[in-house]
């Protein structure tokens, strides 16, 4: 496949609709639509997607409008320009490059976002916010979180919290088995054998470093 | 009441297209009016299994493009007369069957047989969809290795999603291999997975033994992968049957009972 027609992308004022476009309204749309369709849990209901002023007709939009409204996502036209080229998406590519913004302070750690299944190898769960997982995270799935990670289940997937830069973030689990943590601009890997810890344990960043100690819950 | 089962597995060469052959003589053993359909357009080889291959004369893409009714294209068993195979073209592509197509087919056919089985290509592209779409559930197979797993969990997400009831079926377990710790037991297959178990399948020789023969191993008394899927197909029709156990090397093993849990 080609260059992507629509990506949606994460920001300080949260996800971003971006579209090509040379690529016309009609293609554009089924392409929202395949990916809302998809099934994979990338917008929970609620979620919020914003347009920048300009880029859509007014009957386009309410378009889409409608076409999001029917997988409960809420769309709408961003008041005022935010500064949506800081958007994660190259920062989730080069995560090692430290991200400055802090989303603490904007509120956007606020809302949670809760999926009530297990996690499946494929599938992400993306949230401006904090995440709760009652499940697994199984090998294989991505879960991205501006804000903190609960997984009341085990973890064996890949994890990011404060994606946005909040480095006070942290991920808790039943059983913390992940390949890879990422906390908002660390990276660390897992050893090469992970034994089933007993109990819940919690990563953080202390000391400029990511490390993981027991917690009781 | 006809029940139409697809089965898939994300991974290919795991034992879609063996455990379709096998689950659907095993049906037609006990009487069910079954029919088999090959959606591994390009790469069919369900005909083979059955030992059909030169009976052939119209293939489910002729059917789909019109040229000929579903009738005229299945393939009667020559042992199990209330078995049938609809084959697939030999020579199209995956993309001669769209997802919708094939729902309407189905649609057509099923109030014909008590059984509909799909046998799943490999992957994830549309070939998938076209299988999967028709099906009131799905049968997963995978084995006991680490990518087969993950394919089988990323494949039981999108079904899922589209809101398929799903069972798994693990194939080719090696006891001695279970035993010694160098393959993956059920336990830690359920653990990933935690979707109900109907199978469990050994490793057999014979399988292959049967596939150049094309007398699907479930008709053989003397093999133990024939007695797994005699099980299935009794699991399948209601009854309760517990896992077989597999003799290692000087004891007897019993893996986890993970049906209907
Ligand atoms: N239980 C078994 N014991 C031994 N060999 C087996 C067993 N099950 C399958 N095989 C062998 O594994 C090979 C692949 O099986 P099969 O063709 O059924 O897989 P498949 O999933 O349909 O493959 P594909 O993805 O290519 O369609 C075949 O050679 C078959 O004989
Ligand atoms: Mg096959």
């Amino acid at each position: 496949m080609s260059e992507e027609i629509v990506k949606f992308k994460g920001s300080r004022s949260g996800l971003v609709l971006v579209l090509d476009t040379t690529a016309d309204f009609a293609a554009i749309e089924q392409d929202i639509r395949t990916k809302l369709e998809s099934g994979s849990n990338f917008f929970r209901r609620g979620t919020v997607i914003q347009v920048l002023p300009g880029v859509l007709n007014e009957e386009d939009t309410a378009k889409l409008m409608k076409l999001f409204h029917q997988y409960g996502v809420i769309f709408r036209i961003a008041d005022n320009e935010p500064a949506a080229a800081e958007t994660v998406a190259e920062t989730a590519a080069e995560p090692q490059q430290p991200i400055t913004a802090a989303a603490a302070d904007t509120g956007l750690t606020q809302n949670m976002t809760v999926v009530n299944r297990t996690v499946r190898s494929g599938q992400e769960v993306t949230s401006q916010g904090a995440v709760l997982i009652c499940g697994n995270v199984n090998p294989g799935a991505e879960i991205v979180a501006g804000g903190s990670i609960d997984i009341r289940g085990t973890c064996r997937g890949i994890v990011h919290a404060g994606a946005y830069g909040d480095t006070s973030a942290f991920v808790i689990a039943d059983h913390l088995m992940p390949v890879q943590i990422r906390i908002a601009g660390l990276i660390a890997q897992a050893p090469d054998q992970i034994e089933k810890p007993d109990c819940a344990e919690r990563a953080s960043i202390k000391d400029g470093q990511i490390i993981i100690e027991p917690i009781e819950r | 009441m006809s029940e139409v089962i697809v089965i898939t597995s994300g991974k290919g060469g795991v034992g879609k297209t063996t455990t379709t052959a096998n689950l659907g003589v095993g049906l037609a053993m006990r009487g069910k009016k079954v029919v088999l359909i090959d959606t591994d357009t390009g790469l069919r080889n369900l005909d083979l299994l059955l030992g059909l291959e030169r009976r052939i004369v119209y293939t489910l893409v002729d059917v789909i493009q019109k040229r000929a009714t579903y009738e005229q294209a299945l393939v009667r068993h020559k042992k199990y007369t209330n078995l049938f195979l609809l084959p697939t073209s030999q020579v199209a592509d995956k993309t001669a069957i769209n997802p919708e197509q094939m729902a309407e087919l189905i649609a057509q056919m099923r109030n014909d047989f008590d059984y509909i089985l799909i046998d799943c290509p490999a992957g994830i592209e549309q070939g998938f969809q076209t299988a999967i779409i028709g099906a009131d559930w799905a049968i997963v197979v995978t084995m006991p290795e680490i990518s087969a797993v993950r394919d089988a969990d990323k494949i039981i997400g999108r079904l899922q999603a589209e809101h398929k009831e799903i069972k798994l079926i693990v194939n080719r377990i090696r006891p001695q291999m279970v035993k010694e710790g160098t393959m993956l037991d059920m336990t830690s297959i359920d653990d990933i997975l935690s979707i109900e178990c109907i199978g469990q399948v050994p490793d057999d020789e014979k399988v292959v033994d049967s596939a150049n023969r094309g007398v699907p191993v479930v008709e053989w008394d003397s093999s133990q992968a024939g007695q797994a899927y005699r099980n299935i197909v009794g699991r399948m029709c209601g009854e309760k049957i517990s896992f077989m156990e597999f003799p290692t090397e000087g004891f007897f093993t019993r893996l986890k009972h993970v049906f209907g849990h």
